[in-house]
């Protein structure tokens, strides 16, 4: 008599595959028996079935004790022991993968087939995810193993009505099962020393703990993971965005500001000009709006309190060339880092393009002088006024361990209109840097803008408010391509200036009715190397008209004046420069990268000061590099509620235009900060636990716990099941299920 | 603060660690909920034959954390009378809780639980309704959906379910509600107000049950709140059998976003006209008893109806 | 002590009343309750009964009365209910599940024929058909023995030695409906005699243990074994209940089984309940004649007086056993348990008499042609029919 044990799970089909094999010999004229043993079966608890085969008629009703072959359904049940009982020169045929060695280790001295029936059962859509059924499949294998033809397991499926993909798994289980002897000397069983106790109705300690450790039941385990947050991932100053945000959130604006001052020392400047690609990366976008960071990092620069400043502790000197954001944010870091750091500046003021090119109605100097005075106060040394050139440079190397070069973008680009008429354009940093000092008045004036980036709606509005009847700003694409700061396009256009799209000027000309612009229409084309749409001129005749002015303005953008650098110096990945013989120059900010924000600058300056660490002491302090970002799959909008932004409050239009007070107030709800945090309540935390709690509350077993160290959740898994609610419960991504 | 603090250890968990539902059971989710609503108070289990009874686990241990007491398959609500008759004159206060499976409650148990409410018993029944008697493997009761594939309806179900809570109203029982495990406040909501009133309280609870509705286990609370927002599932109360309150109203889910997640709906998949139908109807019955007799405690929990 | 007239249905439901209230300093008493004919009248008079710390939960049918009792006394009250014939059957299901609870419930068992067809007479099928459900079960000659043994039941099911469920069977109508003379006595004397019931498994808040849960071969094994035993303590409880009964009442109440003229008798008749007392007269009337005729009154029938039965039937050379009940293929019940007795033992004579199946009154002379067969008789035979015997 031939007798087979089949160690399985509940639900995976291992009676039914006692009955495929009794049925291939049923077949082939032998008696057989097959049956599993039934007790309250759960879906995932270890169950046995059993096989006997004979020639003769078969009267042993008891379970098999000592089985001639044993069949692993599950590869969670390859433990130690499970072929103890097992008769001598029989095969173990399981359900595995080759790169597993859980076999080798186990079953020493057995003949095993191996075959991965759960890869092929799931390939051929047999059963749910987390539990295959494999029953069909393991039949080829065993067909196999026990020296069945193919065609007689294939007649024994038929014969119970598996079909289709059955009958295709038992066939491909077939022919990839493979067939080994495992060295060594197989195990015993062990004498059994439990000594058992009937527990009577009236016992006293009833009511005990249940036995199973339901952990041995699971295919899977639930993890946490912390994928990136897309507001992360592009903020070009490296900040912990979620991280921030979650903190005013919880109405904590000092540690929002401790997690801002990590990266960024500027937090009030970026909670009023950054363009905030975050904001734009933002899932929730998708859902209903974006979180409006930019207003939460203002808040929270307002009523954060920032942290003592750190003392110089190291006597390593580094200059640091440009008061930029680049520059601040260099010295900033490296001054937090404990070196001496000298700030050179060419202007009278600090604070670069800040300070000269963003108008105070958008940046009230007060709160730049503000951040500067905080980053200057972790004992920075200024020598404002002090323009450094070629040979200054060379000097720096020289007299410090390290310079940092963030000089910004100091040539600004051109265009030839033709004609020396009396109207004569003007830069628009220049414009800005004019008004900045407040001489300039434009009465009456019409005033051209050309251009569609910041500097271009800075001028435009400034222009306003010193005056001008008329400003419009041309522009040779549409808005939705304009780089400046949407919200700040959608304001110029609310105080009245006009936006021509799609016009490019071609010349500037004098005539008896005044000035005139002449401008050709254009159309968008294909996209170019900027990935936006090229502009073409439009060949119609009515496409050439004139616009009437008194004043033209290009912001066209900049570009950086290398002329400070050293001769034969060679700019290098990573912004520093080969070819000097003293200390190196790293290059940041505009200067380096061209980024043109403020938060690329701060980033910038920011990675510098790193690099500059590690060459000065040798520590790598880089932040670890990034998990995968998490996208709008992995969060699960159903569970949010759709709720508008919080209001913000901007001066009127009619009584901004003409005033240089700062436009945006902040949030309504303020300055309680309400606003803010109801703001910041809305971020998704994208990925990130944020330890809403809502695994914990729905796990069925009750075997998620806090960790008492405070770090989020454990997962118990002696008992976990494997079910995976609490993958699905989470909103954000932060759990998944990892196989066993 | 959760119910599953780590200063709770297992063996008070009303359902203890290393319990034998299968993975995802939705009746697991119900009774951590349970527990969480009841905090530190103890209840006592009157559990008829079901998977219930099972999850029990082995003599002499017990995957209950609470006094439970098994009884036939009919009688839970008899016993719980009896054990709240004893306790009341004893002036004991622990909740007495029936928790049995829809086979208990919609079929054979159905007299002796319209006999406890129409007695006005002081019990808390609640009804973990998975649609089948999944304990036997999977067999239509009065329960089953239409259209649902059972082990006794190959071809799926012909007939509508019962509409247990319409009978249960017909009692004039203090207090009848729905449950879902996919919407933890209502859920414990009702159960706390469950508990602050006397008498006979019924609760409905859809419990999705992995092994026999042939979803994935990780499904199981989303599926309800899927029955929850396509209406097939009418999340509301019912006050002194007459006054109706909904919780939720639908929003435009469709129900085969519900079924095509079921292999149990496999005969049936999107083509969801008999189900739909089957909502329609039982929204216009409850819409219209709502308005007609609405629940009236202004202030109390759950006035506003508010969209998912 | 007061001397009442009273029907058998009222003594039982005094003395359930009685009992129950005797527990009103402990946790009260709850009895779940349904109408059949004959035991309707018991009911009637719990359900009007004032008790002090007590209900009687009214409930759809006897399933759920037996339900009500099961979660009463696990909830650790004294509890009691009544029955009879298709209502036992209806029950049997929770029958055998206060029996393997072990939880101390007394049923009286108003005997009566099981249908269809329609009969409402008395037979004692019904309450035999729970033989295996482990129940203890008393058979009640009269009114007296009724109150009586109500009482014992309590304290012989309470005792931890015992702890197990017991029917008290009594004759539908013949003794249920008939009005006799019987002694109550004072709560008091009641209270003394019932110590508070103790339910040893109750369900005890804030510790958690499942009662009924799945048991394995093992344990299930052990559980029985350990109800055999329980059941094996019955009669030593039984003697010491009896001493302390009359302590208390002042009378003695029947014990496992009455003998009557079996000294030596060469002929023993077995019989029980009212049919006991009528074959007691033809007894004491042939044995006046000068025939060593003697008789048994089966009291206890579960657990089966084995060892007590043999020893009465001493010598005896015959034994005719009378079954008010019918095993369809096999015979009387009262006959397997004695043939059981005696299996192994003396050669004795033993023969079954159906009488009096669905009501059928059961006369001197049924009984004297009985005696001049069993007189008559070499060998036994198969179960002897009413009819046949005339």
């Amino acid at each position: 008599m031939m007798e087979i044990t089949i160690c399985g799970r509940g639900g995976q089909g291992g009676v039914t595959l006692a009955k495929i094999i009794a049925s291939a010999y049923f077949l082939k004229g032998k008696y057989v028996q097959a049956f599993g043993v039934y007790a309250a079966e759960r879906s995932g608890a270890p169950i046995q079935a059993y096989v006997r085969i004979d020639d003769e008629e078969i009267t042993n009703h008891n379970q098999v004790q000592h089985p001639d072959h044993i069949v692993i359904l599950d590869r969670t049940l390859i433990v130690p022991q499970i072929d103890a009982a097992m008769k001598p020169g029989g095969t173990i045929i399981v359900n595995t993968t080759p790169e597993r060695t859980d076999c080798q280790e186990n079953f020493s001295g057995r003949k095993l087939a191996s075959i991965d029936a759960t890869g092929i059962a799931v390939a051929n859509g047999l059963g749910t995810r987390t539990v295959p059924i494999v029953n069909t499949t393991m039949a080829g294998a065993v067909a196999r193993a026990l020296g069945l033809s193919l065609s007689d397991m294939l007649a024994a499926l038929e014969h119970l009505n598996f079909t289709g993909a059955n009958k295709t798994c038992a066939r491909q289980a077939y022919k990839q099962v493979k067939t080994f002897i495992v060295e060594g000397i197989p195990s015993e069983q062990p004498a059994s020393t439990e000594v058992r106790h009937n527990a009577g109705l009236f016992d006293d300690d009833l009511g005990g703990m249940p036995k199973i450790k339901t952990g041995s039941w699971a295919t899977e385990k639930p993890e946490r993971r912390r994928l990136t947050p897309p507001c992360n991932h592009v903020c070009p100053a490296g900040n912990d965005v979620r991280g921030f945000v979650e903190a005013v959130g919880k109405e904590d604006y000092d540690q929002a500001m401790k997690i801002l001052l990590e990266t960024s020392p500027l937090p009030a400047v970026c909670g009023r000009v950054c363009p905030a690609p975050c904001m734009e990366a933002c899932n929730r976008a998708e859902f209903d709006a974006s979180v409006n960071v930019r207003e939460i990092e203002r808040a929270a620069a307002e009523r954060g309190v920032r942290p003592p400043p750190a003392t110089v502790s190291r006597d390593q000197a580094v200059a640091v060339v440009g008061s930029g954001p680049a520059g601040l944010s260099a010295a900033f870091h490296l001054a937090r880092l404990g070196y001496p750091v000298t700030l050179f500046e060419a202007d009278k003021e600090l604070g670069g393009v800040l300070r000269t090119g963003i108008p105070t109605y958008r940046l009230p100097r007060d709160v730049l002088d503000q951040e500067i005075d905080y980053i200057l106060s972790h004992g920075i040394e200024v020598k404002a006024g002090n323009p450094v050139g070629r040979e200054d440079m060379l000097r720096l190397s020289q007299d410090y361990q390290a310079v940092f070069a963030g000089t910004g973008l100091q040539n600004v680009s051109d265009l030839d209109l033709g004609g020396e008429g009396p109207v004569k354009p003007v830069q628009g940093l220049h414009f800005l840097e004019r008004v900045r000092w407040g001489n300039v008045r434009l009465d009456g004036k019409r005033v051209v803008v050309i251009g569609g980036g910041n500097t271009a709606m800075d001028a435009a509005r400034s222009a306003l408010r010193i005056g001008a009847d008329e400003v419009r700003v041309v522009y040779r694409r549409t808005r939705s391509e304009m780089p400046a700061i949407h919200e700040e396009i959608e304001q110029a256009l609310e105080e009245g200036i006009m936006l021509d799209e799609l016009v490019a000027p071609v010349r500037l000309t004098d005539s008896d009715s005044g000035t005139l612009l002449t401008c050709q229409g254009m159309i968008l084309g294909p996209p170019d190397d900027s990935g936006r749409p090229r502009p073409i001129a439009d060949k119609s005749p009515e496409a050439l008209f004139d616009i009437p002015c008194d004043l033209v303005i290009l912001a066209l953008g900049q570009s950086h004046d290398i002329s400070i650098l050293p001769e034969g110096a060679e700019i290098k990945e990573e912004g520093t420069l080969l070819g000097l013989s003293g200390a190196p120059v790293f290059l940041g900010g505009d200067f380096a990268t061209n980024e043109g924000t403020v938060s690329a600058a701060i980033g910038s300056g920011a990675r510098a000061a790193l690099h500059i660490h590690r060459n000065l002491s040798g520590e790598d302090l880089f932040p670890e590099p990034e998990e995968r970002v998490a996208d709008s799959d992995d969060i699960k909008f159903h569970r949010f509620h759709h709720r508008p932004n919080e209001a913000v409050k901007t001066l009127e239009p009619m009584v901004r235009r003409r005033s240089f007070d700062e436009v945006h107030l902040g949030f309504a709800a303020g300055p309680d900060g309400s606003g803010a945090s109801a703001e910041a309540s809305r971020c998704l935390s994208c990925g990130v636990c944020n330890e809403c709690d809502r695994c914990l509350e729905y796990c069925p077993e009750g075997v998620l716990k806090r960790d008492p160290e405070g770090d989020g959740y454990l997962f118990d898994l002696e008992y976990c099941k494997g079910c995976g609610v609490c993958m699905t419960a989470c909103p954000r991504g932060a759990i998944y299920m990892a196989s066993l | 603060m959760s119910a599953m603090t780590p200063s709770k250890p297992y063996r008070n968990h009303l359902l203890r660690p290393g319990n034998t539902n299968c993975a995802g059971c939705g009746m697991s989710v119900g009774l951590q909920f349970l527990d969480e609503a009841l905090g530190d108070e103890m209840p006592v289990l009157v559990i008829p034959s079901s998977c219930g009874i099972v999850t029990a686990g082995a003599f002499p241990t017990s995957g209950y954390g609470a006094p439970t007491a098994a009884t036939t398959f009919a009688s839970s609500p008899a016993v719980a009378s009896g054990i709240s008759a004893v306790t009341n004159m004893n002036d004991i206060d622990n909740p007495v809780i029936c928790w049995a499976g829809d086979g208990g409650t919609y079929d054979i148990g159905m007299a002796t639980l319209s006999a406890a409410a129409e007695r006005n018993e002081d019990i808390i029944y609640i009804c973990y309704d998975n649609e089948i008697y999944g304990n036997t493997g999977g067999q239509r009761s009065g329960a089953t959906p239409i259209g649902s594939v059972t082990s006794t309806t190959p071809q799926g179900k012909s007939e509508r379910k019962k509409d247990i809570m319409s009978i249960m109203a017909a009692h004039r029982i203090p207090y009848a509600a729905t449950l879902s495990i996919g919407h933890r406040k209502d859920f414990l909501r009702k159960v706390r107000y469950a508990r602050s009133v006397k008498g006979f309280r019924f609760l409905l609870m859809l419990s999705p049950c992995p092994t026999g509705w042939k979803s994935e286990p990780d499904q199981s609370t989303e599926l309800i709140e899927l029955a929850v927002r396509s209406g097939l599932f009418p999340l509301y109360e019912i006050f002194d059998g007459r006054r109706y309150r909904i919780n939720f109203r639908p929003d435009d889910t469709d129900v085969s976003t519900y079924t095509k997640q079921q292999r149990r709906f496999r005969k049936v998949w999107g083509d969801t006209g008999d189900l739909q139908a089957f909502i329609d109807a039982q929204w216009q019955y409850l819409d219209g008893m709502a308005t007609v007799f609405p629940a009236k405690e202004p202030g109390t929990p759950g006035t506003k109806v508010e969209r998912l | 002590m007061s001397r009442m007239l009273a029907t058998g249905d009222h003594v039982a439901g005094h003395a359930l009343a009685m009992a129950g209230e005797a527990n009103r300093d402990a946790r009260g008493c709850c009895a779940g309750a349904y109408p059949i004919t004959p035991q309707t009248e018991i009911i009637e008079y719990l359900s009007a009964y004032n008790f002090t710390k007590g209900r009687i939960v009214l409930v759809e049918s006897e399933h759920s009365a037996m339900g009500v009792c099961m979660g009463a006394a696990l909830a650790g009250g004294r509890t009691f209910t009544a029955s009879s014939s298709n209502g036992l059957a209806y029950m049997t299901e929770n029958i055998f599940a206060a029996g393997f609870y072990r939880l101390p419930t007394v049923m009286l068992a108003v005997n009566r024929t099981l249908g269809p067809p329609w009969n409402i007479w008395v037979d004692q099928g019904d309450s035999l058909m729970m033989r295996d459900a482990a129940w203890l079960q008393f058979y009640c000659d009269s009114h007296q023995d009724l109150f009586d043994t109500v009482l014992m039941s309590f304290r012989v099911a309470e005792d931890p030695r015992v702890m197990l469920p017991v029917i008290v069977a009594l004759d539908g109508f013949v003794t249920s409906h008939t009005q006799m003379v019987v002694d109550f006595p004072t709560q008091e004397q009641v209270d003394n005699f019932l110590p508070p019931c103790v339910v040893p498994h109750h369900l005890k808040h804030n510790h958690p243990t499942t009662m009924g849960g799945m048991t394995f071969p093992n344990e299930t094994e052990h559980h029985r074994f350990e109800i055999q035993q329980s059941m094996e303590n019955v009669i030593t409880v039984l003697e010491e209940a009896r001493d302390e009964f009359e302590e208390i009442f002042g009378r003695r109440p029947a014990g496992v089984m009455e003998t009557f003229e079996t000294g030596d008798a060469d002929m023993i008749l077995v019989a029980c309940n009212t049919m006991a007392r009528t074959l007691r007269n033809v007894v004491r009337e042939r044995r006046a004649k000068g025939e060593k005729i003697g008789m048994i009154r089966t009291k206890l029938f579960r657990p089966f007086p084995r060892r007590e039965l043999l020893q009465a039937i001493g010598g005896a050379a015959k034994v005719g056993v009378l079954d008010r009940n019918h095993s369809p293929g096999s015979g009387g019940i009262f006959w397997q348990e004695i043939a059981t007795t005696l299996q192994g033992g003396p050669d004795i004579l033993l023969q079954d008499y159906l009488v009096g199946l669905g009501g059928g009154d059961v006369t001197p002379e049924n009984i004297n042609a009985i005696i001049d067969d069993l007189q008559r008789r070499e060998t036994a035979s198969d179960p002897q029919w009413k009819d046949t015997t005339k």
